[in-house]
Parts: C-alpha cells; sequence; structure tokens
C-alpha cells in the first residue's frame, strides 16, 4: 500500500507538467471518448486464469479511450501517447479494469525515480533550435530537436532527452515518445497494459503476465508530414461504429523466470509464450459522455479473484494515486475504496 | 505562440530531403564518422541467451558469397542444391530442432535461412554430422570455403565460418543498439539518444547486411517438437 502523502505527491507532481491543466480534469489522459461494447474470452482463456471475465460468457465493457496530454484541450493529430482504459462490468455489481497505453513501456521504474522524471519534464520557455544548430545536428549524423508546435509557449522536450541521457531505463521510451505519432483511429492502435499482474490458473498455479490489445483493423498512423489537424478522433469513432463494430483481440504474454516483472520499464522479448484471452467488440460510443468520458474512474488494480497486484512498484503506486486523482476531480466513486458502486 | 519560421529555417529544414545532402551524408559525413568513431561490425546470429524461449525457434541468416558471380555460378550454386536436396532434408530431419529452412539466392550470395531451437553451436554441429560431406559441395561454390573443406573433418573450424556469415540481428528495440554501445563503453555511461540514427548508420556502414530484429512468430515459446507432439505427427 502506498503512503497516500506520496499519492498526493505523484498527482501533484503530474499536475504541475501541465500549464494548462483544468481543475475537476485528469492530471493526464484527460481528452477522451467513452465507448460501449462487450468482451467474450476464447476457450483457452480459462486455462490460465479463473478471474470472471475470463470464462467464456459475453461480459458488458464501457471503454475510455484518450489522448495521453494532460491539456483539456484536443490535439487529435499530435504526435503523443494514447490510452485506452476498459472496465469489464461483471456478475453482482463488480467490476474490473484493464488500464493501457500505445507506448509500450513506462518512463521509470520505481516512486523516486518517478518523481525525478516530473521534475525534469517540467515545461520549460519553448525555443526552436537555430538553424545553425540544426546544421551542427546533420553534420553530427545527430537528430536535430523537434520545433515546438506553433502553439507552444513552453516545453519539456530538452528535459526528457536530457534525463534519457543520464537514465539508460528511459531511453527506450523517450525515444518511443518522440516518434510514437497520432493514429488515424482510435480503433487502429495497439495498447499495452505495461505493468506486470499475477494470474492463478484453475490448478492454483500462479503466472506473472502482462496483457495487450491488438487491433483487428490493424495498426495505422496517420502521415506525419501532413498539415496537423486537431479534432478527428472522436468523430472518427462515432462514425466507425455507426456502420460497422470495432475489434481488439487480447494478448497475455507469459514471462519466464528471469523476467523482470517489477519493472515496468523494461519490454519482455517478443519471444515469451503469447495466449490469445478474448476478444473485444466495441458497438456504440456513449450516450452520456459526462459519465462514460469524465465521471468513471478507472484504477488498474481494482481487479478481481484470479488476478493479483505483482510487486512493480508503479503499479502498487497507481492504487493510491488515482484514488487521489479521483477524489480530486470529483469522479464517480469506487467501491474497492469503499465509494458507491460505479454502475458505468 | 511560436513566431514564423524565417526562410532560413525553412531551408534547413528541407536540406535533409535534398539530393545535394544527401549526397554529402553519403559521401562526406559517414566515411568521417566511420574514421573518428570507429564501429566494430557485431556479431551476427542470436544472442547468448538463458531463457528458455530465448533459445526456441532462432533465425540464422547466412549470406554466403558465390566464387562464381556469372549466371554459370549460380547455377553451379543450383545444381549443388539440387543434387543433394535429399541428402539435406534427411540431415534437416535427423537434427530434428529444425522449424524451417531454405536456400535462396540474392545477387552473388547463396543464403541458407532457417528457423532452429536450441545452440547455435550444437545445431551446425549437429546439421555437419548428418549432413556429412553432401554440405561439401555447396561450400565448395562459396568465397573461402575451400578452407573449412571437408566440413565434416573440420567442424569447428566450420562452425567459425557459417558464424561470419550469420547476419547481424538488429535488437527488436532500437535503443538497444544504445544499450549494447553502453555495455562497451569504458565509463559506462548511458548514451546520447539523439546520437541514435549515426549509431544506426555507423553500424549499417560496418555491416551493410543484417536482419532486421529478431523476426515475428506466430507460435512464441514453442520447440519444433512441442509442435510436432501437439500436432500428433510424431517426432
Amino acid at each position: 500500500m502506498t503512503d497516500p502523502a506520496i499519492a498526493k505527491q505523484l498527482v501533484e507532481a503530474i499536475i504541475a507538467d501541465t500549464p494548462d491543466h483544468a481543475e475537476g480534469t485528469r492530471p493526464i489522459h484527460t481528452v477522451g471518448i467513452g465507448v460501449e461494447g462487450h468482451f467474450q474470452a476464447l476457450n483457452v482463456a480459462a486455462n490460465y486464469c479463473t478471474a470472471e471475465h475470463f470464462r467464456g460468457h459475453k461480459v458488458p465493457v464501457s471503454v475510455r479511450f484518450s489522448n495521453g496530454s494532460g491539456s483539456p484541450v484536443e490535439r487529435d493529430g499530435v504526435s503523443d501517447v494514447r490510452g485506452m482504459a476498459t472496465r469489464f462490468h461483471l456478475a453482482d455489481g463488480q467490476a474490473t479494469d484493464l488500464l493501457a497505453m500505445t507506448l509500450g513501456e513506462f518512463f521509470v521504474p520505481d516512486i523516486p525515480s518517478f518523481l525525478e522524471f516530473t521534475t525534469a519534464a517540467l515545461p520549460k520557455p519553448a525555443k526552436r533550435e537555430t538553424p545553425w544548430a540544426k546544421l551542427k545536428d546533420m553534420l553530427q549524423l545527430k537528430l536535430p530537436l523537434p520545433d515546438p508546435m506553433p502553439w507552444e509557449d513552453a516545453t519539456n522536450t530538452e528535459g526528457l532527452i536530457d534525463y534519457a541521457n543520464r537514465h539508460g531505463f528511459a531511453q527506450l521510451s523517450v525515444t518511443q515518445v518522440g516518434t510514437i505519432g497520432a493514429p488515424v483511429s482510435y480503433a487502429r492502435a495497439a495498447y499495452h497494459a505495461v505493468n506486470t499482474f499475477i494470474v492463478t490458473d484453475p490448478n492454483g498455479k500462479k503466472r506473472y503476465v502482462r496483457f495487450n490489445w491488438q487491433p483487428v483493423a490493424g495498426v495505422l498512423n496517420r502521415d506525419s508530414t501532413a498539415p496537423i489537424v486537431n479534432q478527428y478522433l472522436h468523430q472518427e469513432m462515432r462514425d466507425r461504429l455507426a456502420h460497422w463494430p470495432a475489434r481488439f483481440i487480447l494478448d497475455m504474454v507469459i514471462a519466464e523466470a528471469w523476467d523482470d516483472v517489477a519493472d515496468p520499464t523494461k519490454p519482455w522479448p517478443n519471444r515469451r509464450t503469447k495466449i490469445s484471452m478474448g476478444s473485444l467488440t466495441l458497438t456504440k460510443v456513449a450516450e452520456d459522455q459526462k459519465e462514460a468520458a469524465e465521471k468513471i474512474a478507472f484504477n488498474p488494480c481494482r481487479l478481481v479473484p484470479g488476478i493479483e497486484m505483482s510487486e512493480d512498484p508503479i503499479l502498487q503506486a497507481r492504487k493510491e494515486a488515482y484514488e487521489y486523482s479521483r477524489k480530486l476531480r470529483g469522479g464517480t466513486g469506487c467501491p474497492f475504496f469503499g465509494g458507491s458502486a460505479d454502475a458505468t | 505562440m511560436q513566431p514564423e519560421l524565417s526562410w532560413f529555417e525553412r531551408l534547413v529544414n528541407w536540406l535533409p530531403t535534398t539530393r545535394l545532402f544527401q549526397f554529402i551524408a553519403h559521401r562526406l559525413l559517414v566515411p568521417y564518422w566511420a574514421a573518428r568513431t570507429p564501429t566494430q561490425p557485431q556479431p551476427g546470429g542470436v544472442r547468448p541467451a538463458i531463457q528458455g524461449t530465448d533459445n526456441l525457434q532462432n533465425m540464422m541468416n547466412l549470406v554466403m558469397p558465390l566464387k562464381d558471380k556469372s549466371p554459370i555460378g549460380r547455377a553451379q550454386a543450383v545444381m549443388a542444391l539440387a543434387q543433394n536436396l535429399d541428402e539435406i532434408y534427411a540431415g534437416l530431419d535427423n537434427v530434428g530442432t529444425v522449424h524451417f529452412a531454405r536456400f535462396v539466392i540474392i545477387d552473388d550470395n547463396l543464403c541458407m535461412i532457417s528457423v532452429y531451437d536450441g545452440d547455435f553451436t550444437n545445431y551446425i554441429r549437429d546439421f555437419i554430422a548428418t549432413i556429412g560431406s553432401v554440405f561439401d559441395a555447396i561450400v565448395a561454390q562459396i568465397e573461402g570455403g575451400d578452407a573449412v573443406i571437408p566440413c565434416e573433418t573440420n567442424v569447428e573450424a566450420f562452425i567459425d565460418w557459417v558464424h561470419r556469415h550469420d547476419l547481424y540481428q538488429v535488437p527488436d528495440e532500437p535503443t538497444d543498439i544504445l544499450i549494447e554501445w553502453t555495455r562497451t563503453n569504458e565509463r559506462g555511461e548511458p548514451h546520447d539518444i539523439r546520437l541514435l540514427p549515426r549509431e544506426v548508420i555507423l553500424q549499417l556502414h560496418a555491416n551493410p547486411n543484417v536482419s532486421l530484429g529478431g523476426g515475428y512468430r506466430r507460435y512464441p515459446g514453442f520447440s519444433a517438437a512441442q509442435v510436432r507432439k501437439e500436432l500428433g505427427v510424431g517426432w
């Protein structure tokens, strides 16, 4: 259990990184859209995990897709991490959440590093690299700094690069964030739950696992050289679901003995055994977006029997941090913290 | 709000797409940095691993330059394979750990591309032990191949020879190139991530033919023996 004071510190550190953070909104992944559908596990899923949503019957789901930024301004066409938070609605008002993002790993392995990272990510006045400096970079076969966006007065790009150059564990995530791009649709991106969980099979065997959502429609980004369009993802999802459901496959990757299960900065090799656990079918955009996209409060530690948290310190800290953030913005209460049942 | 880009800034941003800059980069910058910061070609083949599934479905990409680069030389390579196909397939069957293997000719190279389980050295040792001298006919078509003929009695030299022709496998995660650099850096400090393009360019300069990543696997974590067992088709 994370100290509530740490949770407060974590959330406030994130908020400090977003100069235009709006009170009453999420500190990150602020702009989002809520959609509805169902999840159905494949037969093999129950061989690996006894959790209710892996037993094979249709489970209603609420999904919130989001842009990673903490800004309340919707800038869909900007290169940014995207989020996919899924709530599986189970029997007797129970529920479990799975939070995933388009980045395949996290920036830091623990809480002290996270606080240092958020300090490094504090925005500084945005200055374009001079043409002479860019020319020097090119002559060194070095990547020039990206130009700030036209609307940016402040940026954290240099801070993040400086942090990654001092901390090898952040190099992959910072590099990938710089090139992650903008999807043509929330339904055309792969999402990774980068923290490790422990699943229990019917024989009581426990396994360390990570989950990924793979889009059936395939992954596709916008042309990065095309002019940026600010708002298209929500309407695209409405148009898409009006014609045909959007589908994702849930993959579960099983760790091996020496895999680092407590460090979300380290992706596991793609040679690990991968189980296709089931398919998600999204059928409509939720009518009440205030509830389905804003009030709803997900928590990656909202789990049910059959799935447990691993010793990953980032995952453990997220439990209290998400709850602190929920209270701060007035999100719907979560029963496992003693709040009212969230039937959204 | 950011000020508008000046004409000079737009020119500099456009520069990398121009043929002039690409020519300068190719003819001057890459040779200059290759001389200034010598980059050793990374060894070919899979990286040493202790994990179970890291030793399954390994990719081997042998690129072997033909002695005779004329169509006649290529035809000789085709004939050497065609005349020994039964022997080669029987050998691969007897190794038992091979998922797939194929031979292709690309330009002036005869390539053997295979997916196998277990240790590389054991794979090649088993392969040459079960194929025997038949592989000599193929090795005889390759530059430097005479030095390891007869393969059956030059096993260690043959293993080294194969390893030298096995392509370097670029890591799946791009920044692992920097991690490899960091491991070999005397100070052990992380590398500047903005220099990742240069590290990639210089490695490809030293090592023009590479395998991009470790490859895709639809059923990762399973050996050829497990697949055959589950399919009920015997060992």
